[in-house]
């Protein structure tokens, strides 16, 4: 019935291959779901916003959830669920570029550093593990407010700190297929390094670095936001998330809860679908976990 | 009656694949042998021919996905399969004991040894701590583990290869099992040491009459040390009878590679010795096991094969074994 | 080899990671625009007073002096003097590190106390309804960012249900902080029978204390449930099944083969588990360390966010060395060479 030796990709196979995929891992299907959820939120903001996000009503600041405004109006007179929805576009707009950042960076170092070894790699390694004793948030924080503050330097900071994750990950796989057969005599052919490199160690190396995008583009995602909350990288009135909750911070304890709330449910949302999604790839790439009937 | 009789057991492996279809792969097929008090009974195979998943079929020590699928198990009048997890355990380590591969690695890491022997006494046989540490004392001796007092409260990782393996034997016997399985109890070990190991052994189940299963895929070990041999293939038992009667007159096509293609010690680990590819056991072909690679192989092959009495307690399962033994053999013995 | 040996030279190892840090930190601060003459000069310095600041911060030298300057400063306990507060950042710093390690040490611990019980449980049945269940309770707590928590934590149970204090500081306003022992309000309520500042204390410490066990529970139940499913797949725990060991037994051997990998990672957890009190002092108004760190970094204080990331990091590699003599002790398979 199910030839599982063939390579014809029809669309009944592509079919069933997502359907199985589905169902070996739920936690992934809903991470996937709520991913492309806050996907068309932030690309097509335009058609989910009753308000604009940025134009305030004077006469009607910090009123609650209302026929006319769902989540309510801020402490400028905003409309919160139309910034929420815009605040989307934000979530993405860093997390995405950031990993790419990272893999960028992490990936290549990974491989020269598992490949080469020596002086080069105890360097970087004793770098990375340096880095280590600073917590991740202070580091961020303390660059990026150094560095000055803008959203492309939260990308860049966000992204240069995550790459020795990836690097890790990639060079201790390395390690291990390096006194492979197959690389061995890939080199003994005399095959370039650059090649040896590519085409042999990378497509091997990467599974692993791969079911992390999803875990660091969460983080990057919540980090991003702790900074907006603390006030560097991201001014108000921007609508971020970690912006707006900065905002509705001093109207927790006076009982305008709707303006810090539904930014914070957004940000939890968005990335517990990252993390659904992450972890749901490890399970599916880690055959001891397929044994149940 | 015999103390173990296991009966067309049958083990397979299901579970989901990528593209959540059902595999099914029959690990154990249709697997029947028996065992009586102070025999030895030694159970050949190339790497993946169900020995160790036979010993652990029968102990209920089975992992998902594989599981029992049919057949029974008698050990001492009682039915294993159909007992409950706290039953089974209760016998494991008791009546039924094992020793396995990889002896450093199986002890606890965190416990001295003597309170290992100590905790699986009292597990089983009760008593006061300072009998099982008399009993644990006695055992370490009669394993030959020089100076037990001292060695005591040693940490396994102190311990060599062939001193962890006694420490597990000793541990097998500390509850004087009627039934001692040993999955591959040398290998990985010294040569020397294997054989002081494999005379330990046989000194014991003489000493203690107890009935004794050995897997290996070396030949050499089951022709010195088992009374009995059963040869397994793709799950199935393909010969099996008095050792000296299977490997002076093989019936089966494949016994008869084993035998011809290495010398009697030559251990077989690499399948390609032998030729043929390993059989996929999804896909089990209708007939012998072993019609792809069987010199002999005819049509008649695609029927299965009925296990023929080759003489008495030597039995084959092979359409042909009748007639290649009527040519060599004599009458009954 | 003798114990107090062995931690001697543990300790001595650790001396390039500590010269790595410092100069890891020094680098930190003097990565980017930051101009820490302007600030402390102000606007309307005229170019001479910027000379005569550049020349006290020793700003001049050649960077490699500068860097032994510190380093030799920081030895004897300088830290420099931080421009907010005019006063000696070793000061200030020292006087509200001992109130963050109390929010540290219970978050922290009970966060540990819940979560590794919880993934051993969920590693004993796979898959099983708890299982599921905490793995995404788990997740979910990946996912909560811990400040929003305390400002819900806040809205809940101080302005609607009034049943905590309001989220400033360690005691209440009305109440007078106990004599100084540990430097802990709670228990130094406790030892000197100052029943009403421990109380106060303890009512201010709830809610900051239960943000940061659900933030450290998360990745120690995830992680604890990975450890113990790998020690229950290894030839120990197959042996001890084998053996007919009860399974009070073989959980207790799951358990105590699983301490070593715990305690490592509950102490690389540690590290980051400070940033997310720095944040949880923010929003609680705490007065601790995190507090006065974030505060600096936002601001720009110079000197201060250079002895505010070298106490982190200080810190951790203590906590690391920590775990090492943890684990030497615990572990008889620990080598002592």
């Amino acid at each position: 019935m199910n030839n599982p030796s063939s390579n014809r990709w029809t669309l009944a196979r592509v079919h069933n291959r997502a359907r199985g995929l589905a169902r070996l891992s739920p936690t992934a299907t809903a991470g996937v779901i709520i991913i492309l959820f806050f996907g068309i939120l932030a690309l097509f903001s335009n058609l989910f916003m009753p308000h604009d996000p940025v134009a305030s009503y004077t006469d009607r600041i910090l009123q609650p959830p209302s026929a006319d405004h769902w989540f309510g109006t801020d402490g400028n007179g905003m409309d919160v669920f139309s910034r929420v929805i815009y605040g989307a576009k934000f979530g993405f707009g860093i997390a995405i570029p950031a990993v790419l950042i990272s893999l960028v960076i992490g990936v290549p170092v990974g491989l020269i550093a598992g490949y080469r070894g020596g002086i080069l790699d105890e360097v970087l390694m004793r770098i990375f593990d340096g880095l280590r004793v600073f917590p991740s948030i202070i580091l961020a924080l303390a660059v990026v407010a150094a560095t000055g503050q803008s959203l492309l330097n939260v990308v860049l900071v966000l992204g240069f700190l995550d790459s020795p994750v990836f690097a890790r990950l990639v060079r201790s796989e390395v390690l291990s297929l390096r006194s492979s057969i197959f690389v061995e005599s890939a080199i003994a052919a005399g095959n370039p390094t650059w090649r040896i490199l590519f085409l042999h160690l990378l497509p091997n190396s990467i599974e692993g670095a791969m079911a992390q995008t999803a875990v660091r583009a969460a983080w990057a995602v919540r980090i991003s936001a702790t900074l907006a909350f603390l006030g560097v990288g991201i001014q108000a009135p921007t609508p971020e998330w970690g912006a707006m909750i900065r905002q509705g911070t001093e109207f927790m304890i006076t009982g305008q809860w709707w303006v810090a709330i539904f930014p914070g449910v957004a940000l939890i949302f968005l990335v517990f679908g990252l993390n659904l999604f992450g972890d749901g790839l490890q399970d599916i790439l880690d055959p001891r976990r397929r044994t149940s009937k | 009656m015999s103390l173990l009789s296991v009966q067309e057991l049958q083990t397979h492996f299901i579970y989901r694949d990528i593209d959540y279809q059902f595999r099914e792969a029959k690990a154990l097929n249709k697997v029947t042998l028996s065992l009586n008090a102070g025999e030895v009974l030694g159970i050949v195979g190339e790497t993946g021919a169900g020995k160790s998943l036979t010993a652990q079929s029968i102990c209920g020590l089975l992992r998902p996905p594989a599981q029992i699928v049919g057949g029974s198990v008698m050990f001492d009048g009682k039915e294993l399969l159909s007992l409950s997890e706290d039953e089974i355990n209760a016998i494991r380590g008791a009546d039924i004991a094992m020793v396995v591969q990889n002896p450093r690695s199986s002890l606890d890491p965190l416990t001295q040894i003597g309170k290992q022997l100590v905790r699986v006494h009292q597990t089983h046989s009760g008593g006061t701590i300072l009998e099982s540490r008399q009993k644990a004392l006695d055992m370490m001796r009669a394993v030959g583990i020089p100076d037990p007092l001292g060695r005591f409260n040693a940490w396994p990782h102190e311990l060599s290869g062939g001193m962890a393996q006694r420490v597990l034997i000793a541990m097998a016997l500390m509850n004087e099992p009627k039934l001692l399985i040993a999955d591959e109890p040398t290998t990985g070990l010294d040569v020397t040491v294997q054989a002081q190991i494999l005379d330990l052994l046989e000194d014991l189940v003489n000493q203690f009459d107890m009935a004794c299963m050995i897997i290996t895929h070396d030949l050499g070990i089951v022709a010195h040390y088992c009374d009995q041999v059963a040869v397994m293939f793709a799950g199935e038992i393909v010969e099996q009878g008095p050792t000296k009667r299977v490997f002076q007159t093989p019936a089966h096509p494949y016994t008869q590679q084993l035998l011809a293609a290495t010398p009697e010690r030559l251990q077989m680990g690499i399948r390609s010795q032998l030729g043929g590819q390993p059989p996929d056991l999804f896909n089990l072909p209708t007939g012998c096991l072993s019609q792809d690679r069987c010199p002999k192989s005819t049509k008649k092959c695609e029927t299965p094969p009925p296990m023929i009495d080759v003489s008495s307690g030597h039995l084959a399962r092979c359409h042909f074994a009748e007639s290649d033994n009527k040519a060599g053999s004599k009458g009954g013995d | 080899m003798k114990f107090s040996h062995f931690i001697f030279r543990r300790a001595l190892m650790v001396i390039p990671l500590l010269v790595g840090v410092l100069f890891l930190t020094f680098m930190l601060v003097r990565v980017g625009g930051l101009d820490p003459v302007g600030l402390l000069a102000g606007p309307t310095a005229t170019a001479e007073e910027f000379e005569m600041i550049r020349e006290e911060l020793g700003l001049n030298e050649p960077l490699w002096r500068q860097f032994v300057i510190y380093t030799s400063n920081v030895i004897q306990g300088d830290l420099g003097e931080s421009w907010l507060s005019n006063r000696p950042v070793l000061e200030d710093i020292g006087a509200r590190a001992i109130i963050s390690l109390e929010l540290l040490f219970w978050g922290i611990g009970i966060g540990t106390l819940i979560g590794v019980p919880l993934g051993l449980r969920a590693a004993f049945r796979p898959n099983g309804r708890f299982d599921q269940t905490t793995r995404i309770l788990s997740l979910l707590g990946f996912s909560i960012p811990t400040y929003w928590l305390g400002l819900v934590m806040l809205f809940v149970f101080f302005y609607l249900l009034r049943w905590a204090p309001p989220g400033m500081g360690r005691i209440s306003l009305m109440v007078s902080p106990p004599d100084f022992v540990t430097g802990s309000y709670f228990i130094d309520g406790i030892i000197s029978a100052n029943w009403r500042a421990a109380y106060s204390s303890l009512t201010h410490l709830i809610l900051p204390v239960i943000c940061l066990a659900i933030v450290s529970a998360a990745p120690i139940i995830k992680q604890t449930r990975a450890i113990a499913l790998e020690v229950i797949s290894s030839d120990t725990v197959r042996f001890a099944r084998a053996s007919g060991l009860r399974t009070k037994t073989v959980r207790s051997i799951v358990f105590r083969n699983s301490a070593t990998p715990i305690v490592t990672f509950v102490g690389t957890e540690i590290t980051g588990l400070v940033g997310t009190m720095s944040l949880i002092e923010y929003v609680f108004a705490w007065g601790g360390l995190g507090q006065y760190g974030l505060n600096a970094i936002v601001r720009g204080d110079f000197t201060a966010v250079q002895g505010y990331v070298l106490v982190l990091a200080l810190f951790s590699v203590i906590v690391f060395l920590a775990v090492d003599i943890i684990i030497a002790i615990i572990e008889p398979r620990a080598d002592l060479k």
